[in-house]
């Protein structure tokens, strides 16, 4: 019974992972070379690229946890319209978003007309900011709602009989409310992080020309030498679902250690 | 009814706005910077969209793969998630290892790794490698989604429409897909949605047939306004889906 999504997702993603590691190993002669990954690794740029990458999804991930825990405390006592609200922007393609952040942040944008001039530049800046803020707004509620859905009656039951105890609220917080939310809060955290590692669109859009993230890396890369760029880019992309799938093994191993805690 | 509370109102602002100006822009023919309002509204934003050949096959090309994922992945997603839902593996982690990758894999990854066959196959470009690009990353979802919906309940209510003499088509139509309507629907949309919104793996397997995001994404540069007409269109279904989600979260349990 499990057969049919086994086989086709074996065939498609482990295709697709064969292909990359194919590709960057063989050229188009059909020779097995290493030469895209010599020049991967020797290419400063793609340092750069690694850096910039793991810098933006870090700064993310922790702003994205943060506010997503603020909005979380926020609503927690309120009905399912404020839920709904806060659960706008989680279906809207990342795509979406960062159109939007251009009309709204960009020189000209609308919070150029409203506020008179930004105090810092949002798109294309050189830390990548536009890129943060987009993930930040996209992601703060989906970490928001996983929190919020560990925070039932069964925790509110849990911390009345913790005050009655003469829990203090630090001490509420503490021993009562953060065992039932760390759990999802820090695996949602790292998928966060998992998928803005391999950002593409957003900072296509948002993010400066220099220095790429490793997805759009790749992409110039291709668009840069057909022939070799293919290789390099493969190389590249390798690397990063590695990465990704290293994250992934991490977010099930926390989730497992969590559980069993 | 209560008055809403002042976070509520700032959490609707903050996630409300950016979609008016989203609007906004899209019918602002003329809108030179001080203006908070456009001086003049029309719909250049969609002509100008659609000016060119690329933008209604584009459309099409989103709405036929996302109904053609979604469908196929529905079809293959089923078994999965029957078993899945009822608990019948005694070491579900492996399966749901697998199933985690490809949603954390980058797609433009995917994609590449992808072409390097369709090249081969002399798929690339077709609505087929669209299709199968996209069942990379959508049927993860969509067996998380349908497994929710499985279990002791239902397989009960299957097993009176048995003993009451009703064939498997039958009880598939009659009594299994009622019995997971709300989990059928949310996982039609979310797939759809997921599919819909493929940048990455679209750009890479049919860089020639552009779907609607890889169009849209040229003109938030070159046309703000037919930016924003074509997000309004790429917005649709997220809109949907989210009305969809209200309703099931409202309606009495």
């Amino acid at each position: 019974m499990l057969a049919p999504a086994c086989i086709v997702l074996l065939l498609l993603f482990g295709g697709a992972v064969v292909g990359l590691v194919r590709s960057s190993l063989v050229t188009l002669s059909g020779a097995v070379s290493l030469d895209a990954w010599r020049g991967l690794l020797a290419d400063p740029g793609f340092a750069d690229a690694a850096r910039f990458s793991v810098q933006v999804a870090l700064l993310s991930t922790v702003l994205a946890a943060g506010t997503g825990l603020a909005l979380a405390g926020l609503l927690r006592s309120r009905g399912t319209l404020p839920r709904a609200v806060l659960a706008l922007p989680v279906p809207v393609p990342h795509l979406l978003v960062a159109t939007s952040a251009v009309l709204w942040l960009g020189p000209g944008g609308l919070a150029d007309r409203l506020l008179g001039a930004l105090p810092v530049e949002l798109i294309r800046d050189h830390g990548g900011l536009g890129i943060v803020v987009v993930y930040v707004y996209k992601e703060a509620p989906f970490l928001a709602l996983l929190v919020l859905a560990a925070c039932g009656r069964e925790l509110q039951a849990r911390e009345e009989a913790a005050t009655v105890l003469g829990a203090t609220p630090w001490q509420r917080v503490r021993w009562v409310m953060w065992p039932a939310i760390r759990g999802p809060l820090l695996v949602g955290s790292i998928i966060v992080a998992a998928y803005v590692v391999g950002a593409f669109e957003v900072p296509l859009l948002v993010g400066p020309n220099s220095p790429p993230t490793l997805a759009t890396f790749a992409f110039e890369a291709t668009k840069a030498d057909v022939i070799a760029g293919q290789g390099t880019a493969a190389a590249a992309l390798t690397l990063l679902a590695l990465f990704s799938v290293a994250i992934v093994a991490l977010a099930a191993r926390f989730a497992r250690d969590v559980e069993g805690a | 009814m209560r008055r809403p509370s002042a976070a509520v109102v700032v959490t609707g602002l903050l996630f409300g706005l950016p979609l008016v100006a989203l609007v906004v822009r899209a019918f602002a023919d003329v809108w030179r910077a001080p203006a908070l309002l456009p001086q003049r509204w029309g719909g250049r934003g969609f002509d100008a969209a659609f000016a060119g050949d690329d933008a209604l096959p584009a459309l099409l090309a989103s709405l036929g793969a996302g109904a053609a994922t979604t469908l196929l992945a529905l079809v293959v997603a089923w078994p999965a998630a029957r078993v899945l839902g009822e608990r019948r593996l005694r070491h579900p982690a492996l399966i749901f290892m697998l199933l985690a990758m490809p949603l954390l894999v980058p797609p433009y990854a995917v994609g590449l790794g992808l072409t390097e066959w369709f090249l081969r196959l002399g798929l690339t470009g077709t609505a087929a490698s669209l299709v199968l690009a996209h069942l990379t990353v959508v049927l993860p979802y969509t067996v998380l989604l349908l497994l929710s919906g499985f279990g002791p309940e239902v397989r009960g209510l299957e097993e009176m429409g048995r003993a009451a003499g009703l064939s498997g088509a039958e009880r598939l139509r009659w009594v299994t897909v009622p019995a997971l309507r709300p989990t059928l629907a949310a996982a039609v949309l979310v797939s759809f949605l997921v599919s819909w919104s493929q940048y990455g793996t679209s750009l890479a397997v049919a860089p020639e047939q552009p779907t609607l995001p890889v169009l849209l994404l040229p003109f938030v540069g070159a046309d703000p306004q037919a930016a924003a007409a074509l997000s309004l269109l790429f917005l649709v279904p997220a809109l949907l889906a989210l009305i969809a989600a209200v309703r099931v979260m409202e309606a009495p349990a």
